[in-house]
């Protein structure tokens, strides 16, 4: 497993990127001002956190990556181990017609018994959840951006489209209710 | 089919991942034409394919909602009080939770390799579950996309099913009927719809995380998913080699509920080839259709 950096240095490189964006925005924001015309100013305005989410993608990359490496880790010392044991079972196998086939056979049944050994296990569980979770948390910032893009666009944000679903789901909800609720009582007092 | 026709008509609520189809998926192996020729009425629920709209759609619309409509349809077109329901996988956490907040609806539940009791589930999914950061997902991407599921397959039995399941196919290339099946099912398991965020985040959650069916502390819409309140008469089956929903996981069910009909039947075959192979005809329909029988 490869150690991790240690936490004063990607703080210490954080806020130095931060710093220096928040310089070139400053320095930029009088210029960009005068050169932009049209919708595309609120872009400009808001390239500052295109380049705040940017320097976020890169220390969320290195921990992800971290867990890149031990996920292909873990799966390379199984595969050794598993063919380390076909290798010691091979010799056993009769010399006839079927040795390919009993060959196939036991690597087959070592290999998915160890992989599935690996994949039941806490250490591959608790590495891919983090993984996975690594691999969220650029999506979410790659939305961020794209969010960015889009308002510089007057076009609606991820969380304002997922208002209109939610209320959406609500409607459809209340409704699908009403109707249900008529339907019962409608069979209700046809029973009757 | 037959003349023989049963009175409680059967409603099929089917899981949440893959489709509806595979209790049909070939003439010869057919869930539903074996038990329509039973003489049993059939209906069968096909969940649809979620949209990004439908991310907040949760338990309360699969169980009260959905389920509840089509089992008024089912009540209303075949003039019966109660129908006979079956979940099977998913569709039967789905039909266990409405078994107990519907119990004046079911007149007998049939529970295929349900999906109940989490923390004994032993398979790889289970342990994938655990660990999952359900929160995190639901909220940056919505639904369950299916490429993540066909992840969550791909490690079961990686190189049996990526390996030997196609050496085995060549080598049966020129029989039809082989291919024929094999192509069928192949085509089955690769259409599998996103499950919805909602539902997806209760369901990893109140089963697989803090296991609260099976304790009777799951709640749906405010209301206590009680087992002991699913009095009718009741059937699990379970299959000892299912890798996707371990026997362990299915069978606290049975001695969950508050019926005193209840049945426990094991079979030695794994979790599809509960409900589409030769050993699903020759024993699992022709016991459930005898059970079935005895109670339409």
């Amino acid at each position: 497993m490869q150690s991790e950096p240690p936490k004063e240095i990607t703080d210490y490189y954080k806020h130095l990127a931060l710093f220096w964006t928040d310089i070139i925005y400053l320095m930029s924001n009088k210029p960009q001002a005068l050169a932009s015309t049209g919708p595309m100013r609120a872009f400009a305005a808001n390239s500052k956190k295109i380049s705040a989410e940017m320097i976020e993608i890169s220390q969320i990359m290195t921990e992800f990556n971290r867990h890149l490496a031990e996920y292909y880790k873990q799966l390379t010392e199984t595969w050794a181990t598993a063919q380390k044991k076909v290798n010691l079972k091979a010799p056993e196998i009769p010399q006839d017609i079927e040795q390919v086939d009993a060959l196939k056979r036991i690597w087959i049944d070592i290999f998915d018994n160890d992989f599935t050994e690996l994949f039941d296990s806490e250490k591959f569980g608790k590495n891919y959840g983090n993984l996975v979770s690594k691999e969220l948390e650029l999506t979410k910032h790659w939305n961020n951006i794209t969010n960015v893009i889009l308002q510089s666009a007057n076009l609606p944000s991820k969380e304002e489209i997922d208002e209109a679903y939610k209320e959406i789901h609500s409607l459809k909800k209340r409704v699908g209710r009403l109707e249900l609720h008529l339907k019962k009582r409608g069979m209700r007092k046809n029973a009757e | 089919m037959t003349d023989d026709q049963k009175k409680t008509p059967l409603l099929i609520s089917y899981a949440l991942i893959n489709r509806f189809h595979i209790l049909d998926i070939h003439p010869e192996k057919s869930w539903v034409r074996n038990l329509l020729k039973q003489g049993f009425d059939i209906y069968m629920i096909d969940w649809g394919t979620p949209t990004s709209m439908d991310k907040y759609l949760d338990f309360d619309d699969y169980v009260n909602g959905y389920l509840d409509a089509h089992v008024e349809h089912v009540k209303n077109e075949s003039s019966n009080e109660k129908i006979s329901l079956q979940g099977y996988c998913t569709g039967a956490t789905i039909a266990t939770a409405y078994a107990s907040l519907h119990p004046d609806s079911v007149k007998n539940y049939i529970a295929t390799a349900p999906v109940i009791d989490g923390w004994r589930d032993t398979t790889v999914i289970s342990n994938l579950a655990k660990h999952m950061d359900v929160d995190k997902m639901v909220e940056i991407i919505g639904n369950m996309p299916p490429e993540f599921m066909y992840y969550c397959f791909s490690v079961l039995k990686p190189f049996e099913q990526g390996i030997e399941k196609y050496v085995n196919f060549f080598r049966n290339i020129d029989n039809k009927r082989f291919v024929d099946n094999f192509l069928r099912v192949e085509k089955w398991l690769g259409d599998t719809p996103p499950i919805p965020g909602e539902l997806f985040r209760q369901w990893i959650k109140d089963i697989y995380q803090d296991n609260l069916l099976i304790q009777n502390m799951m709640h749906i819409e405010g209301e206590r998913v009680d087992l002991k309140k699913i009095d009718m008469p009741i059937f699990t089956q379970v299959a000892v080699g299912d890798h996707l929903v371990s026997p362990e996981c299915s069978m606290p069910l049975h001695y969950a509920v508050g019926s005193e009909d209840k049945t426990l039947r094991m079979y030695p075959t794994g979790h599809v080839g509960m409900i589409a192979s030769r050993l699903s005809q020759k024993r699992v329909l022709p016991e459930l259709g005898r059970w079935l029988s005895d109670r339409s």
